[in-house]
């Protein structure tokens, strides 16, 4: 209850309008890398695992080939649905987007940071699943049904490892919010080893996999309609839409491996503290370093896919139960090992 | 060493030998179970090493080595090999090397070990609040890890999952003794250490006998000789 | 007298003038009368809670109203707060009724209940006297009860849940009775003046509190006390549901806060609660995140539309009494702005799921009305056929299921807020209670995110899958207008939560006065702001930016590709168009979490296999029956049930029909009693 203002962190505080310029191109920066980088990541982990598993692969830029491609096509509205469907794509694409405005990538004093915390970036990314579900649902299609109702299924189940990790993570900042989060354990690195913090971060790191369709909970390339999830609620979708969800899911994998690392690495997050040249300069290095551990957590992510097999529907109740175990001990952690107050 | 540096290291170790407990847990794989424990040593030598170096005792950390190898080395190494001798029978291995059906099923399993660290947490308090320095403030650890052994006891079927239920509890007491009393008297250690070696030895034993009299670990079909 | 007293009394005697006006009046027009009736005085009531938070008090002494004691009654913040969110359902009910009740509800009872109901609601709250509360209690028990009998002639299921609710209830009563009856005499008065000034012994304290929270727990619909609640909330005309379900289980709530947080600490001597043992509120938490989790848990896997609302209110009265619990809890350890935040943060979820709880009851309403069904399982596609029930509903959907930018989310950012914060201030039973109880609210948001879009995309898109939704039509304006005003609340309370918060903070005031007027989020701007907490949250601001978002991935679109939408056939595999039966229905949809949570439910399942005559190994017909029973119901009411019966039985053979015996009962009866009064000093 000390009341740990963050003021000294985001752009309240600070007398100088320059800072608060400087976190707003950050944010508009952060948000348009997020925007171009997203289908480079996933071009990125394809071809990580196309060189594992022995194959020539289609190249970094396949995704945003597969994207102008289908933004070009017309889009097909199948008989019998209505506005969830159509509207389904931009929610998602617009949750992307406000989350990737929200979260300290690049830096911590985003203007909308005081705006969102880590309960409101969690819901917002569900919204998003949410609209997607509604749309496979609008469809009318068996297939539609099964991938919504198994979507909404490993979001329930989600839910508590997320909100238990952010507990373990604010005990010690004393505040969900994330930029608070970030500019303290960037201030302290010697933080990100203590086991609260290394058990967060692989619960995090799980639903991660599970909130993205990941092996071993989703499989991104799989047709199989005993298997898949994510697929199955789109099916039906198309063109641009198709392009819209595409991208959408490639952003929310790219947030959420840069929240991770922003989370558990924060090394070279801009905090917003300087000003004028070496404010810029800052915020470079923070662009620097988000794509440099985007890229490497990401191929880290797709060299475990080569070694990993999708766990069958009813055994991800375990691994959930696994991640939700882990947070709890990190949140144990922090006041078993750290002492309490 | 510094006293943040000793604290880090020390909820490190404390850290993985808690993670290494509850994951047993988690796996069905009773391969994986013994590499678990296996970890586990070395988290249990890795925090008497800290206490160790910490005192600046070479006898403490001679003890850690000691500790290390009997239950990083040589005690997974027995398991293995009770694990790896040929069944009599056509008993299929890979029935036979995993814990397929546990009386309590996996996802309840881990989520009331996470109800039973929070227990301890609460249970250990009074302890804690003898003497709160970083080593104290870990007993909860330790007493999860037991309370976890425990469950692992009643709640799975294997032959070898009980030896490791029970190993698990003989770890934690062990690090127990280490965190509250900065370690016992090396004879007292060494014949724990010799009876923990006998009892896995006799267990060894009776996992082969069971095998050869049933064709397969399952205790329950002990209950056969009830009659 | 002065505006909240003045407006009470109009919205009392607007009640009442209703009530006998609706007896006089011939059918045709009297669901209109009593609609407008009942919306004007809820609208008076509304208005006079909100001049009660606004800081207001009103009290009176009408010591002729009632034999003995009179009428006692209090306009405080608290009060208020329970006052005018009864009045806001109750102009929702009203002119939603109006439209509703055409069919079939016209009867004079009914109509002349409505209006009393609300009233009863209305006195709870206000009542500032055992007696007072007790007999409004009992008038709110009767008026609902009638009310879901309405129905009885139709459908054999009312008189079930008619039975339940009136043993239920009037179970609490006396439970609420023997509570406040033991508290008045241990303080020698019963007025709440009194009571708050009463020294009474531990032991009876806890009870008064025992007591009093079993009956008002039962009220308010928390797990193991919740039996009748998803039986007799669906079984009503869905504007009485809509009263039930967002205003009446709240005066649970109300009882509760008023017991525990004001009048029995002042027994103690202690200041703002801390003279309440910590583990009455740790009772008070378990008891909410039992109610939440088990009650989302069934509506989750429930394909009866209101009986998923049923269980949904037991879900979101246990997260309002999670709140509640934290509040007590932190101010029995010394931490006021802690307990302030999370009361703060219950009593926002009280007015946020009133607002939506009204909307979806209303909503449901308006598909039964159209469908004759309430079935998920048979319904799909009403978003062409009632394109603004399916909007409204998607409104109240989007708001229960806890997610930006609907309201019930900003309620529960504050809950988990105040848990999160706990760990310092706490102690031992704090660190472990806390971690859980995040837990448990993020289970049952997650869980509620899966009931309702089953209820939503299941119920109200894709196609029909029976002839019931087929044949849906809009309903008619009225009732729109009544959901229309519920949406229009739920908007204002999703982006402007910080307009109320200040009536909020001056209710929790009433209950924990602290030294520090500035608990709680302040009205600064449209950000709410923790004070003693660095969270901040802004629901304006992110709906906006989504707003903002989705329109411009709606420009990239338009930008980017110029072709116009063209409509095609489902991908059916090249097997011919796919029939409605091909999709999922509620069932399927709940099917995975069902089998996840299968220890918990227990679903039944019954396999009946009819061969043909000629052979046993030809099968004829399969019949298969799955059905999720309620657990506690079964294990806990039913082995009491049966005692019960069985015990009837027995005392049969003390009537066997010989007029002799009768009459010996009576002869030995005096004589004992005779000699009882003899051996007694």
């Amino acid at each position: 209850m000390t009341g740990l203002s963050s003021a000294g962190l985001s752009s309240a505080g600070l007398n100088a309008a320059g800072p608060d310029a400087v976190g707003l191109i950050a944010t508009v920066l952060q948000v348009v890398l997020v925007v171009v980088g997203a289908p480079l990541l996933t071009g990125l982990m394809r071809q990580v695992r196309a060189r594992m598993e022995g194959r020539a692969g289609a190249g970094v830029l396949q995704p945003w080939r597969d994207l102008r491609k289908l933004l070009r096509k017309e889009p097909i509205d199948p008989r019998g649905t209505g506005w969830p469907f159509r509207l389904a794509p931009l929610v998602l694409a617009g949750t992307a987007l406000v989350v990737a405005a929200v979260v300290p990538l690049v830096t911590t004093a985003s203007p909308l940071d005081s705006a969102a915390d880590l309960f409101a970036v969690t819901a917002l990314l569900a919204l998003g699943s949410v609209a997607l579900a509604l749309g496979g649902l609008d469809t009318g299609t068996a297939f539609g049904g099964m991938g919504a109702s198994r979507e909404v299924t490993v979001l329930a189940l989600v839910e508590p490892t997320i909100l238990v990790s952010v507990f373990a993570l604010s005990v010690r900042a004393g505040s969900t919010n994330l930029g608070t989060i970030v500019g303290l354990t960037e201030a302290d690195p010697m933080r990100v080893l203590s086991p609260a913090s290394l058990l967060a971060a692989v619960a995090l790191a799980l639903v991660t996999i599970a909130e993205t369709g990941r092996i071993p909970v989703d499989n991104p390339s799989t047709h199989l309609e005993l298997t898949m999830i994510h697929e199955a609620m789109v099916l039906e979708y198309s063109g641009p839409d198709l392009a819209l969800i595409e991208w959408a899911s490639a952003a929310r994998l790219t947030v959420l491996l840069g929240l991770l690392g922003s989370l558990f690495l924060p090394w070279g997050v801009a905090t917003g503290g300087a000003a004028g040249m070496g404010a810029l300069v800052a915020v470079l290095v923070g662009v620097a370093a988000f794509a440099a551990k985007t890229a490497v957590l990401g191929m880290l992510l797709a060299a475990g896919e080569v070694f990993m097999a999708k766990l069958r529907l009813f055994r991800i109740p375990e691994l959930l139960a696994g991640s939700f175990l882990l947070a709890l001990l990190a949140v144990a952690a922090s006041y078993f090992l750290a002492g309490g107050a | 060493m510094s006293d943040s540096l000793y604290a880090q290291w020390l909820a490190l170790a404390c850290g993985a030998f808690l993670l290494a407990g509850v994951l047993v847990l988690w796996r069905r794989d009773l391969a994986a179970i013994v590499r678990l424990f296996a970890l586990q040593g070395v988290a249990l030598g890795a925090m008497v090493v800290v206490l160790g170096l910490r005192q600046g005792s070479v006898h403490l950390v001679a003890v850690a080595v000691g500790v290390g190898a009997l239950r990083a080395g040589l005690l997974p190494y027995l398991m293995r090999r009770a694990l790896d001798t040929p069944r009599p029978g056509g008993e299929t291995a890979a029935d036979e090397a995993r814990e397929t059906r546990p009386l309590v099923n996996v996802a309840t399993s881990l989520l009331a070990a996470a109800v039973l660290a929070l227990v301890a947490y609460a249970v250990s308090q009074p302890i804690v609040r003898l003497s709160p320095d970083p080593a104290t403030r870990a007993v909860p650890v330790a007493l999860t890890v037991l309370l976890v052994g425990f469950f692992v006891l009643v709640t799975r079927r294997r032959a070898l999952s009980q030896v490791v239920g029970f190993l698990l509890i003989d770890n934690a007491i062990t690090a127990t003794a280490f965190l509250t009393t900065s370690g016992v008297p090396l004879v007292v250690e060494l014949g724990v250490s010799l009876d923990v070696l006998l009892a896995v030895l006799v267990l060894q034993v009776l996992t082969t006998r069971m095998r050869a009299a049933f064709g397969g670990t399952d205790l329950d079909e002990l209950r056969e000789l009830h009659d | 007298m002065n505006l909240p007293g003045a407006l009470l009394t109009v919205a009392l005697g607007l009640c009442l003038a209703t009530a006998l006006l609706a007896l006089a009046v011939p059918a045709r027009i009297r669901p209109a009368l009593s609609g407008v009736g009942t919306a004007a005085a809820g609208a008076a009531g509304a208005a006079a809670g909100g001049a009660a938070m606004a800081g207001q008090t009103w009290s009176a002494w009408l010591p002729d109203l009632l034999p003995l004691a009179g009428v006692r009654l209090t306009l405080d913040p608290l009060g208020g707060l329970f006052i005018a969110v009864t009045g806001g359902v109750a102009v929702c009910a009203g002119v939603y009724g109006i439209g509703y009740a055409r069919h079939g509800l016209s009867g004079r009872i009914v109509q002349a209940t409505l209006p009393l109901f609300v009233a009863s609601m209305l006195l709870v709250p206000a009542a500032a006297a055992v007696s007072t509360l007790l007999v409004a209690w009992e008038l709110m028990a009767i008026t609902s009860l009638l009310l879901v009998l309405a129905e009885h002639g139709r459908r054999p299921a009312v008189g079930g849940a008619g039975l339940w609710y009136a043993v239920m209830t009037h179970l609490g009563l006396i439970a609420i009775l023997g509570g406040l009856a033991g508290f008045a005499a241990g303080a020698h008065g019963e007025a709440f003046e009194q009571l708050r000034s009463a020294r009474l012994s531990p032991l009876a304290r806890d009870a008064v509190f025992l007591a009093t929270f079993a009956g008002f727990a039962s009220k308010a619909g928390i797990v193991p006390l919740h039996a009748w609640l998803p039986r007799a909330h669906p079984e009503a005309p869905s504007h009485v549901s809509a009263l039930m379900s967002a205003a009446m289980v709240n005066m649970g709530v109300y009882g509760i806060a008023r017991v525990g947080l004001d009048l029995l600490p002042g027994s103690t001597g202690g200041a703002s609660g801390g003279g309440t043992p910590a583990w009455w509120w740790l009772l008070v938490l378990a008891a909410g995140g039992a109610s939440a989790m088990y009650g989302i848990l069934q509506a989750a896997v429930s394909s009866d539309l209101k009986r998923l609302l049923g269980y949904s209110t037991t879900e979101n009265m246990g997260l309002v009494l999670m709140g509640l619990g934290a509040a007590g809890f932190f101010a029995t350890r010394g931490a006021p702005q802690l307990a302030a935040l999370a009361l703060v943060a219950a009593l926002l979820h009280v007015v946020n799921h009133a607002a939506f709880k009204t909307l979806l009851f209303q909503a449901a309403g308006s598909v039964l009305h159209a469908t004759g069904t309430r079935n998920l399982d048979v319904l799909g596609g009403l978003r062409a056929r009632m394109p603004y029930t399916t909007a409204l509903f998607a409104v109240g959907a989007l708001a229960a299921s806890a997610l930006p930018p609907g309201n019930g989310f900003v309620s529960e950012w504050l809950l988990l807020q105040s848990l999160v914060h706990a760990i310092p201030a706490s102690g031992v039973a704090g660190a472990v209670a806390m971690p859980l109880a995040v837990g448990v609210v993020a289970m049952s948001a997650g869980l509620a995110v899966a009931t309702f879009v089953k209820a939503f995309g299941v119920g109200f898109l894709a196609r029909p899958r029976g002839p019931e939704a087929e044949r849906a039509v809009e309903s008619p304006p009225s009732m729109l207008g009544g959901m229309g005003l519920a949406a229009l609340c739920c908007a204002v309370l999703a982006v402007g939560p910080t307009v109320i918060v200040p009536g909020l903070a001056r209710a929790v005031g009433t209950l924990l006065p602290g030294p520090a007027p500035v608990t709680g989020p302040a009205m600064r701007t449209v950000t709410l702001h923790l004070s003693g907490i660095a969270g901040t949250m802004s629901p304006l601001l992110i709906a906006v930016a989504l707003a903002a978002a989705i329109a411009l991935a709606a420009g990239a679109v338009r930008m980017f590709s110029a072709r116009r939408r063209r409509a095609a056939r489902l991908w059916d595999c090249g097997a011919g168009p796919m029939s409605p039966r091909m999709q999922y229905t509620a069932t399927s949809f709940a099917e995975p979490l069902q089998r996840v949570f299968d220890d918990v439910l227990r679903p039944e399942m019954d396999i009946d296999v009819t061969p043909k005559k000629e052979s046993a190994y030809l099968v004829e017909r399969i019949r298969f029956h799955a059905m999720v029973p309620d657990r506690i119901e079964r294990r806990l009411y039913g082995p009491l049930l049966a005692a019960a019966e069985a015990l009837g039985r027995r005392a049969r053979a003390l009537a066997n029909g010989s007029v002799h015996r009768y009459l010996a009962y009576g002869f030995w009866t005096l004589t004992g009693l005779l000699i009882l009064l003899a051996v007694i000093p």
